[in-house]
């Protein structure tokens, strides 16, 4: 509703507070009057005179003109099918290019999915003003600049998507790696609310290829939140998981969505890869049978499109599965001048030269992990397995 | 809706022959299209001047409000639809003169 109100008034304050004006008079009213025969015409009708009210009220330069488009523009309520049009449309203009990465993180979070700045600054861990200052802003910008509010034009549409998927992305990952007895739960949240969130791009778009394909890299990672922190809030890796404890239910339609893909016979992108490396994975019942060949296979895919060190080093990772751990480690090193910030980057050394039984040099590279590692669970995952070394 | 787009310059010199080719050639595509209001490229910061009459006398300051790397080198006044139209032009400005551009909405839309 707020979507709809927004195309009608180009201002998202007037319609978040109409909103909320409508369904607190909702509130007030229904259970005395009885609920009305079409409750959602009731709520976007009250919505708009409240609207209306309140241009008049502030008496707004270009109210008048406003006012005008009004009278004019008197449609009826928006039948069910369009409603899906106004979210797009918000979507879009959440995750414009003209407003920074987490300026369009937090205001999808707010205007799409409903969190509240409180909420949304906690999950970012920044204070509640600052969430507040950047959202205010962002909205300011939107009108100011006029920033449009539609759907872009076919020719703009695949980079724009592409913008979209990554704000998800972005999303659901910061809800994925907060792990840990201590984190907040909010967190916990925030890969449901991703995942929410690319399920109404794909019913918006079902056609997408990425979309489905972060959707199903999703599912598939959502799968296995439970197994990946032990009781005493240590993460556990992949091939040490409890696989009986992954939701198969989710890993179940994961695989659909690949395998829905991979029947499209289109060139595969990013997200769709990462999909199908997961959905490997997860087809193994034990760690043991997983088919390495196809991981890497996927790999060299996709270091295609993201020559990215990154994406370098956990082929490498797969590649040791298959050639052992000298060659792959061969292959890390020389990742040596881009990563060596990365945790994970010093984690896999680690892990290598101790399978190789340099325990030395393992106990070097853990110690680094440790040290640049971001959360709990992880760095006593780390600390344990350098202890191990002896 | 009108912008202001600001060419950003970190360099000393002037457009070079193909630049200001390619400058003319989007002014035209400008006036053509309706999108032209006004534009100009800037002498270099240090033939600037600034005034200060906020107090009792009126005081020259020489050279330019901002001793920085990056200064003001020309800009375009242009109206457009929306941000999107915005930038797209500021895409095409910022190739045709090969230097960053900013864009900026007036106030009052």
């Amino acid at each position: 509703m707020v979507a709809s109100l927004t195309r009608r008034f180009g201002d998202l304050d007037i319609a978040e507070e109409a909103a909320a004006e409508a369904f607190a008079t909702a509130v007030e009213r229904w259970p005395a009057d009885g609920v009305p025969p079409n409750p959602g015409a009731w709520l976007t009708t009250t919505a708009n005179r409240k609207a209306i009210d309140r241009i008049r009220r502030e008496n707004k330069r270009d109210g008048k003109q406003m006012e005008a488009r009004l009278l004019y523009d008197d449609d009826p309520p928006e039948p069910l099918g369009a409603i899906g049009d106004e979210r797009l449309r918000l979507i879009f203009t959440c995750c414009h290019p003209a407003l920074a990465m987490q300026t369009r993180v937090a205001l999808t979070l707010r205007m799409v999915g409903g969190l509240t700045v409180p909420e949304i600054a906690r999950a970012f861990l920044v204070p509640e003003s600052t969430m507040e200052k950047r959202i205010t802003r962002a909205k300011g910008k939107i009108k100011a600049a006029r920033i449009p509010y539609r759907v872009p034009s076919a020719e703009d549409l695949p980079a724009r998507i592409s913008g979209v998927l990554t704000v998800l992305f972005l999303v659901f990952n910061e809800g994925y790696l907060a792990t840990g007895p201590g984190t907040d739960p909010v967190r916990h949240d925030l890969t449901a609310e991703a995942i929410r969130l690319t399920r109404l791009i794909r019913a918006l778009m079902p056609r997408d290829g990425e979309v489905a394909g972060l959707l199903a890299l999703m599912l598939l990672t959502e799968a296995r939140r439970t197994a990946r922190v032990s009781a005493g809030g240590e993460l556990v890796a992949l091939g040490e998981q409890d696989r009986g404890a992954w939701d198969g239910a989710l890993i179940a339609e994961g695989h659909r969505l690949v395998r829905e893909r991979l029947a499209a016979r289109v060139a595969p992108g990013r997200y769709q890869i990462l999909a199908a490396i997961a959905a490997v994975h997860t087809s193994a019942r034990d760690a043991r049978d997983t088919d390495w060949l196809q991981v890497v296979a996927l790999y060299d895919l996709l270091v295609q499109l993201d020559p990215s060190p990154i994406v370098a080093l956990n082929r490498a990772i797969a590649v040791g599965e298959l050639d052992g751990p000298e060659v792959a480690l061969a292959a890390v090193d020389r990742l040596e001048d881009t990563l060596a910030g990365y945790h994970a980057y010093h984690a896999a050394r680690a892990d290598l030269l101790r399978r190789l039984g340099r325990s030395q040099k393992s106990r070097a590279a853990y110690d680094k992990a440790i040290e640049l590692a971001g959360n709990t669970a992880e760095t006593a995952y780390l600390t344990r397995r350098r202890d191990q070394l002896g | 809706m009108q912008y202001f787009f600001s060419v950003i310059d970190d360099t000393a010199g002037l457009a070079t022959p193909d630049e200001m080719a390619a400058i003319d050639a989007f002014n035209d595509r400008l006036v053509a299209e309706g999108h032209w209001v006004f534009a100009g490229g800037l002498e270099s910061p240090s033939t600037a001047t600034v005034v200060d009459n906020r107090g009792g006398e009126a005081l020259f300051t020489d050279g330019p409000f901002l001793e920085s790397k990056e200064h003001l080198a020309g800009f375009w006044v242009l109206q457009a639809a929306d941000l999107d139209e915005a930038l797209k032009l500021a895409a095409e400005g910022s190739k045709a003169c090969n230097r960053k551009v900013e864009v900026r909405p007036f106030h009052g839309g």
